[in-house]
């Protein structure tokens, strides 16, 4: 079931050009889809267009078949679209708790939140063991776990995420993709944006590829991991005989 | 678009057209030149005049204190408002020779210019490590350290200042030479914006102003460069103040250092246009006729104060090029003020 | 020992009230990066009411904070919405603020050199001239309870900030307007009412003032110099740091006036903001202000 759709949207920033150009894209409930393209291409553009951070001037994003478009971002949140930015975006001198009652903000009732806090703090034992630490102290791995629960106070139908390995060491890097895999077996709608595109393909459904402003390929995740011409493009060397090419 | 693009894209008409309008700008100074030099003989014809002597002088010494602020305001982009630091140092340093040695301001005002070039400089190397809204805070400390400190200065009067003698000569003419002087400062001033705007080291500012860390990137000796337009722009407001001590006969801190007047600075180089030779010209002559219409039709000085913060608000928000750079944008700049 | 003992109270007591006046402006910095020239003219404004207030109908000047603190809310919040809420945030964002509260300043001095002149004003409640005796020590009265008030807002407010829903909004807005803006804080409106409870703090200010210092129009560069110093050198945007500021300073000036002549004491102010912003410009613990 098609639960969010993207018609034709055009957007930029101020007064400056349009960086997404007439895309379009459908996606549908439960399933993980994952950005890739390369830089400027308008990825984080997208996200920002369907959370309300960024309107876009033509085109309409539909959620569960309501026009969002001219949303605001408190509105969007509030009907269960979550977004977690690239670096994080933490509040870097409250405390893990405090951050996580953040995530929860436009909720108005006190004792709701304080109940998603600490189902949160369950999910994730290091944030409850850090829950008085400031997200300051903690490590790339954990702040970004805690933008992750942060966003899961709101109980979201669709969490974004822009670059969550960004900067993170490839162990942690597979432990947030370990995460991703959790919100998914959750039942949650994911859209990954990922410059390590071999992994977050690995981890998705459904692939879509981004140029230029708009969606030049998209289709099973798989099937676009093992296009030829998408590895040429924007993976990195072809893979032979299953070796791995270089990045 | 620098000099250099502008010359090898020329055409033979284009030349021709360029050297009209360079010719036309010539005979537009030579005429403008002579009736300002002949304009005080009005006196003798018609008499009366001193009214109109007072408005004229008045106006060049705000030409040449907004063309100098503009150098570091304008050009570098360095906003000052503690400019009228400089301008009382002039005044004291010549009023302290006139009061305690008897020797003309005529004769130390331009010394009192070079004094306030080198506090600039020592200044400057301090105050210039700073940059944006941290840079204009640390002027108006300056301004305030002067001000507490001449208060205090019981050598110069303190709070009360001191009281400088008349100039002896016959009531008709005593203003002919603070208003030759002064004319004489105006177009010296204006002929430092002009060759600053025009060289290398000018090219520099504005890249300073557009993007400090590029221009230092790009190799531009950005430190001594703002270094050096903080202390040329402090030059002839000193030779300015050290002047008006001399016609007002008084000299008092709050008189020398209120922010008022580096408040008009400011406004007269933004309300004209920042960053352009003729901006701050018109800014000024602008910015006094219409403090005269303030004055003369309500006659408070607070108001002045009043007005003249509208008046910087609404350029700011509304017209942030001011008139020379606005017109500019448009394409609609009159010949006799494309000076840049 | 006991003179300077005695002073170093009066730096004490003078701390707490510079601290009042200093958190209003560093609020402001710390949520929207505007340098607010205008705040102590703001508060000179508040001082004239609760002045007027007293002259005319009585009222004890520290009770105007009822009256001066409502007032200025508003009149920040009107403020932000005519200067500020059009401004597209851009690099010389920064210049710019600094030139337009500038001339409100300037705007508002002369305005009330217009209606009110340039005469120095102070009001005299009875516990103006009265002291407190603290064993060999003394402390006049009006000092003793605006230092008290002025500890008791600033603990209110750091209440308001810590617990309160928009209280942590506008600290969220202050650590990262971007990521405040993602959770759904609406950021446009915490920087209106943070400038509001900014001008507040002014009107406070004001009113612990119109009996603490004589004051006249004029006089708001003089406190500007002083305020801009104490969150300097405390750090913009910190209001720990504006207390830390405030007490170090208020002492040094305190003990300044002591050694070389009331008059010099300001000085202290001024050299101090003067070389912190070269040397340490982001002070002691706060953030960068350059644009």
């Amino acid at each position: 079931m098609t639960i969010l759709e993207i018609d034709n949207i055009s957007a930029g920033y101020g007064s400056g050009p349009n960086i997404l150009k007439g895309l379009s894209l459908k996606v549908e409930q439960g399933k993980t889809y994952c950005v890739i393209g390369p830089n400027g291409a308008g990825k984080s553009t997208l996200l920002r267009a369907i959370c309300g951070l960024l309107h876009p001037r033509s085109g309409r994003v539909t959620y569960k078949g309501e026009d969002i478009s001219k949303s605001r971002t408190d509105e969007i949140l509030m009907k269960g679209i979550s977004f977690v930015p690239q670096d994080r975006s933490l509040f870097p001198d409250m405390t893990v708790k405090e951050n996580l009652r953040m995530g929860g903000y436009i909720l108005k009732d006190r004792k709701e939140l304080d109940q998603r806090i600490e189902k949160v703090l369950t999910m994730f034992p290091i944030l409850a063991e850090r829950s008085s630490q400031h997200s300051k102290t903690l490590s790339g791995g954990e702040q970004q776990m805690l933008a992750i629960g942060r966003t899961l106070v709101l109980q979201p139908e669709i969490i974004m995420l822009d670059e969550p390995s960004l900067g993170l060491a490839p162990k942690i890097t597979q432990q947030i993709f370990e995460m991703v895999s959790f919100l998914k077996e959750s039942g949650m709608t994911v859209i990954l944006v990922e410059q390590n595109a071999r992994k977050g393909l690995e981890y998705s459904d459904w692939g879509c590829v981004l140029d230029l402003g708009t969606n030049r390929f998209e289709g099973p995740a798989d099937t676009i991991l093992n296009d030829p011409r998408i590895q040429e493009l924007y993976l990195g060397k072809r893979r032979n005989n299953g070796q791995e090419g270089a990045e | 678009m620098s000099d250099a693009v502008i010359e090898n894209g020329k055409t033979q008409t284009n030349q021709a057209l360029e050297s009209r309008k360079s010719s036309q700008k010539k005979i537009f100074l030579l005429v403008l030149l002579a009736v300002l030099l002949l304009f005080p003989l009005t006196q003798f014809v018609v008499g009366g005049m001193n009214y109109w002597l007072h408005m004229l002088l008045f106006t060049f010494m705000y030409i040449a204190m907004a063309s100098s602020w503009n150098i570091i305001g304008g050009y570098a982009g360095y906003t000052s408002l503690g400019h009228n630091v400089f301008f009382a140092i002039g005044g004291y340093f010549t009023g302290v020779l006139l009061v305690y040695f008897k020797i003309s301001p005529f004769l130390t005002a331009p010394i009192a210019g070079i004094i306030a070039l080198l506090v600039g400089l020592v200044v400057g190397l301090i105050s210039l490590r700073t940059k944006g809204s941290a840079f204009i805070i640390s002027t108006i400390a300056l301004m305030m350290l002067v001000k507490i400190s001449f208060d205090n200065w019981d050598y110069i009067g303190g709070t009360n200042g001191m009281s400088t003698p008349l100039l002896m000569l016959p009531v008709e003419v005593v203003k002919f030479p603070f208003y030759y002087y002064l004319l004489a400062i105006a177009i010296a001033a204006v002929y430092l914006s002009y060759r600053v705007r025009h060289s290398k080291f000018g090219l520099g500012l504005r890249a300073i102003s557009q993007d400090e860390t590029k221009a230092e990137v790009a190799g531009i000796p950005t430190n001594w460069y703002k270094i050096l337009a903080f202390a040329l722009s402090g030059l002839f407001v000193g030779v300015a103040g050290g002047l008006w001590g001399y016609y007002l006969t008084y000299l008092r801190p709050n008189i020398f250092l209120t922010v008022l007047i580096a408040a008009q600075m400011v406004l007269m180089s933004v309300l004209g246009g920042k960053g352009t030779v003729a901006g701050p010209i018109v800014g000024a002559i602008l910015f006094i006729a219409i403090d005269e219409f303030f004055v003369a039709n309500l006659g408070f000085t607070m108001l002045n104060i009043a007005a003249t913060g509208l008046l910087l608000a609404l350029v700011l928000l509304f017209f942030p090029r001011g008139i020379v750079g606005t017109l500019k944008e448009r394409g609609k700049l009159p010949v006799f003020l494309d000076w840049d | 020992m006991t003179q300077t003992l005695q002073v170093l109270l009066f730096g004490v007591a003078l701390g707490g009230v510079y601290a009042l006046m200093a958190s209003g402006l560093t609020l402001v910095f710390g949520v929207m990066r505007i340098v607010n020239i205008s705040h102590s003219a703001l508060m000179i404004f508040a001082a004239y009411i609760a002045f007027f207030a007293f002259q005319n109908y009585s009222l004890d000047p520290i009770l105007s904070i009822f009256i001066t603190m409502p007032v200025m809310f508003l009149m920040g919040v009107a403020i932000y919405k005519i200067f500020f809420s059009s401004i597209k945030s851009t690099e010389r964002t920064g210049e710019l603020t600094v030139l337009l509260t500038f001339s409100l300043a300037l705007v508002l001095e002369g305005v009330m050199g217009y209606l009110w002149t340039n005469v120095y004003r102070s009001a005299n409640p009875s516990y103006a001239t009265e002291a407190i005796f603290f064993g060999p020590f003394f402390l006049p009265k009006g000092q003793f309870y605006a230092t008290v008030l002025s500890v008791a807002i600033i603990i209110l407010l750091w209440l308001f900030l810590k617990y309160s829903r928009i209280g942590y909004a506008i600290r969220a807005t202050m650590q990262n307007q971007a990521a405040a803006q993602v959770v759904g804080v609406n950021v446009e409106r915490m920087a209106m009412i943070s400038f509001g409870i900014g001008i507040a703090l002014a009107g406070a200010s004001g009113s612990l003032m119109s009996y603490l210092f004589t004051f006249y129009p004029g006089k708001h560069w003089e406190w500007i110099a002083i305020l801009l110093s104490l969150i300097v050198l405390g750090g913009m945007g910190s209001l720990a740091g504006a207390l830390v500021g405030a007490f170090l300073l208020a002492i040094a000036s305190a003990l300044v006036g002591y050694h070389f002549g009331p008059t010099w004491s300001p000085i202290t102010f001024f050299l101090a903001l003067f070389l912190i912003l070269l040397v340490r410009p982001q002070g002691l613990l706060g953030k960068k202000m350059e644009a």
